[in-house]
């Protein structure tokens, strides 16, 4: 393949001023080490930082990576990479190892996207293959668990007094093989019992809270054949096997409904911003969430509504003994919702048992609670009303809720967890606000 | 929980040594165990247990309820742009969005107080249009959160804070009565004047150049004598501003025996001393940058004194520089905001001491445009308008948008259309140059557009 023209490379810029931009990087004095072969283009470009950026085009895309932390796509660098090369400033040579590793990790997943796009949703190519691979994947996990359950049965005879030195690196790397095994939703159980380890003086209390429950995950997965279905998928989520999308759009419970947007928590991390949005049927008083997942930095789809708005939609809900998480489809354009009604502290906490019930490993529960009005409760807040107080998470910022209650009784609509209570919208009158 | 120690301490020491017991378990849970259940099945059903068993919080006291109504709110795409604005978007029109929500009687969102609060915080000026806009919600803010505590401003009429209230409220309260009733401010002083400290003296006497009078006379010649330097200064400083009064009277007459016009020229005689009473009246003995000592006194009694005719300007002047005796009138046509001395100052190309903006705004609008055309040939355009207060009059800012208009891509132009973006009046924000095309090279050009229709759709969405 020859080079391109250089109307053929401005072309790939987002807009004219990144197309400029570029074109000051179509400099030879810029680049170091760089190079092109048949598919692909490479090299180190100084820019404002220590090190310089490392640039590589893969030309059968084309498809750009840099370690700028330009947002723009293509960046500067790379439209300036491929300038020069339309220029003919690029020498022919071999590609480096680093270009090698990605050109190679780019054509496996291009294969890989083959595959799947040539089986229909919820279709499976080679069914035989399929099996081998699922029951593969169920003796690894099953392996996984026998470990775990031994584990667990050393660390509760010999005890947990030692913890405060060796527990957290001990359970980490007892997490890291629950990923080996194929089990990331028990290695992410185990990664937070870590985490409780020498916190606080009651850690062994928590600790031990921490480790019945992975305990009781370990033992519903040894009698998995004997549980009700529904209470069998929770296991298995739990486990950490995820439902296929097309499956839940497939099979899915499907509920229709005007859905009120109760509000949203986004939860930033190093690696994987997670939003839970959490959603009230108008008519069936059905509680959904829905999540949406970004590496971090990136941003997440737009919401389907504002909290406080109601959105027309069906929604296909995942299996398990608590239905809970969804997915939507959107039947109408949203609507503007009005001020709903909510629960007093102590029916809201009744409705967490409900769910508790269902789902003894459920973590987060959507409240609306009414008039209720804000306390201090120590350091920290609480929202309090006839029946008595919720604590509010000490992480949460209270001011733009304490600037729209102004003392008065409000409506709240929040998460609750047992380290207290998220507020996510309150209503000022019949105005959602997002606090 | 009951029992749930017992199973803690067991898991610490591990079963090998404590064998756990469950009898101290609620009977809930007990029933629940298998024979051959461990420890971890009695934890597991015990947390489950805590968990479901929580009851809400006792004898948690509300906050009480902030007292007072709220403005209504205005138009929601008002709110977007000005939560727009909390995020770093155009922000520097927020203090001009407060101002015309203030003016309308808008409230803010609630929600938006904390940022606007923390944002005034270190912005007095932003201050007052904060605590208006909080209305209600102002002081019940300010006492949850110390950070806010300027948001306690927010006052009634009660005369008990006058006595009784913190530094900021009787702060507040003066500066309002004064602005309404100033002989009963002047009297509320009088009565706290003797017990307060020199800064709050000071502070007070500065309320005072609000609506100063006749009335204040006595009061200040009064304070001439006061203990404190910077108040015998701040009351001279007042005195000279009332018309008519004996300080005017007394300056007028030293001034009279060091100018004497004779044959067309203004003969200066420089004062030998600064008298005991010239003190008092506040002149300074001290030397002063860049003149004599004996000029500089010359200087300070010719700025107290009430003005000469105007005519006085064109004099040739013997004795002293004519550019002392110009500053010093400069800076009394600022204090008396005579227009007639501002004119003549400013069409003579009089030296100002850098006062041209302020003689610039005693004009009448009408003149503007000639008085800056007329000084732009010697003073840059940006640095004469610039000294105009925001926003300018309507004459101005028609006169600097059509040069802009008209004005090439050169980035000379850049800090003028910066300033006009901001300055011009809402009367003028639909400017031709907001309706023309916009060259893509020149970022003032784009960047002053921008802004003006920015300002234009903020007016039109408050009003």
């Amino acid at each position: 393949m020859g080079p391109w023209d250089v109307e053929q490379v401005l072309a790939l810029a987002s807009d004219p001023a990144s197309a400029k931009a570029g074109q000051a990087q179509a400099r030879v004095a810029k680049w170091s080490e760089a190079g092109s072969s048949e598919g692909a283009l490479w090299g180190y470009c100084q820019g404002s930082g220590k090190s310089p950026y490392q640039t590589s085009v893969d030309l059968s895309g084309p498809a750009f990576k840099c370690t700028c932390p330009s947002r723009k796509f293509p960046c500067k660098h790379s439209l300036g990479l491929m300038l020069l090369w339309a220029a003919g400033g690029l020498p022919a040579t071999e590609e480096p190892e680093w270009v090698d590793k990605w050109l190679a990790e780019r054509s496996s997943r291009a294969e890989k996207a083959a595959e799947r796009a040539e089986k229909k949703p919820g279709e499976v190519a080679d069914p035989l293959a399929a099996q081998a691979r699922a029951s593969r994947r169920a003796d690894r996990v099953s392996a996984g668990m026998a470990e775990l359950e031994s584990w667990l049965d050393d660390q509760v005879r010999r005890g947990l007094s030692g913890f405060e030195q060796r527990g957290y690196e001990e359970l980490s790397r007892l997490a890291a093989r629950m990923v080996d095994a194929q089990a990331p939703g028990v290695a992410g159980a185990v990664r937070r019992a870590a985490g409780v380890v020498g916190r606080g003086h009651g850690w062994p209390g928590e600790l031990l809270e921490e480790l019945a429950l992975i305990h009781l995950t370990v033992s519903a997965h040894g009698r998995l054949a004997e549980l009700p279905p529904s209470m069998a998928e929770t296991v298995q989520t739990r486990i950490g096997w995820t439902v296929e999308t097309a499956r839940v759009q497939a099979e899915g419970e499907k509920v229709e409904d005007d859905w009120l947007v109760l509000g949203r928590v986004v939860e930033p991390d190093d690696r994987l911003t997670v939003r839970r949005l959490w959603l009230r049927g108008a008519t069936t008083g059905r509680l959904a969430l829905i999540l949406a997942f970004a590496p971090a930095g990136r941003r997440l789809d737009p919401l389907p509504a504002r909290p406080g708005e109601v959105v027309p939609a069906v929604l296909s809900f995942y299996p398990g003994a608590l239905p809970l998480r969804a997915l939507l489809t959107q039947t109408a354009p949203r609507l503007p919702g009005t001020k709903p009604s909510g629960l007093s502290t102590h029916q809201a906490l009744a409705a967490y048992v409900e769910s508790l019930t269902a789902d003894p490993w459920n973590e987060r529960w959507p409240l609306v609670l009414q008039d209720v009005r804000p306390a201090r409760n120590g350091s920290t807040w609480a929202l309090v009303d006839a029946d008595g107080a919720l604590e509010v998470l000490p992480t949460f910022d209270p001011w733009k809720l304490l600037a729209v209650s102004a003392g008065a009784p409000v409506t709240v609509a929040g998460e609750w967890n047992r380290a207290g209570f998220r507020p996510m919208t309150a209503w000022d009158a019949d105005r959602p606000v997002m606090v | 929980m009951r029992g749930w120690d017992g199973l803690v301490s067991s898991a610490l020491l591990g079963t090998d040594r404590r064998p756990p017991g469950f009898e101290g378990l609620p009977p809930a849970i007990q029933q629940q165990l298998s024979d051959d259940a461990g420890l971890l099945d009695a934890a597991a059903l015990a947390t489950l247990y805590k968990r479901a068993g929580r009851l809400p919080l006792q004898g948690i006291e509300p906050l009480t309820e902030a007292r007072g109504e709220d403005r209504p709110l205005p138009r929601s795409n008002a709110i977007r742009r000005l939560a727009a604005m909390l995020t770093g978007f155009q922000s520097a029109a927020l203090g001009e969005w407060l101002r015309i929500a203030d003016a309308k009687g808008w409230g803010i969102p609630p929600e938006h107080l904390p940022a606007l609060a923390d944002y005034a915080k270190s912005r007095a000026e932003y201050r007052p249009l904060v605590i208006a806009a909080a209305g209600r919600r102002a002081a019940w803010l300010a006492e949850l959160n110390p950070e806010w505590r300027f948001l306690h401003e927010a006052v009634s009429d009660d005369p008990q804070l006058w006595t009784h209230g913190n530094a900021l409220q009787r702060r507040a309260w003066f500066r309002r009565l004064r602005a309404k009733d100033p002989a009963a401010a002047l009297e509320a002083l009088r009565e706290v004047w003797p017990t307060e400290t020199a800064a709050t003296r000071l502070e007070s006497l500065g309320v005072l150049k609000v609506k100063v009078s006749k009335a204040d006379e006595e009061f200040l010649e009064q304070a001439l004598d006061d203990r404190a330097k910077e108040v015998r200064r701040l009351a001279a400083e007042l005195l000279a501003r009332i018309a008519g009064s004996q300080y005017g009277a007394r300056m007028a007459e030293r001034v009279a025996a060091y100018l004497i016009e004779s044959q067309g020229v203004l003969a200066v005689t420089l004062p030998e001393r600064v008298t005991k009473a010239m003190e008092r009246d506040g002149i300074d003995p001290q030397a002063h940058p860049g003149l004599g000592r004996r000029a500089g006194w010359l200087k300070q009694l010719v700025a107290a004194a009430p003005l000469p005719n105007p005519a006085t300007l064109q004099l040739p002047v013997e004795g002293v520089a004519a550019e002392v005796l110009q500053t010093a009138w400069a800076e009394a046509a600022v204090r008396d905001q005579n227009a007639d001395w501002a004119r003549a100052l400013l069409l003579s190309n009089a030296a100002t001491d850098g006062r041209t903006g302020e003689l610039l705004r005693v004009l009448p609008e009408a003149e503007l445009p000639q008085a800056i055309e007329h000084l732009r040939t010697t003073i840059d355009l940006s640095e004469l308008v610039g000294g105009l207060p925001v926003p300018w009059p309507e004459p101005v800012a028609v006169l600097v948008l059509d040069l802009l208009a008209k004005a090439g891509t050169h980035r000379s132009w850049a800090r003028l259309a910066s300033t006009a973006a901001r300055a011009v009046p809402p009367e003028v924000l639909n400017h031709p140059i907001t309706r023309e095309p916009t060259g893509e090279e020149d970022t003032w050009r784009l960047r002053l557009v921008e802004t003006l229709i920015f300002r234009r759709e903020m007016y039109e969405e408050l009003s």
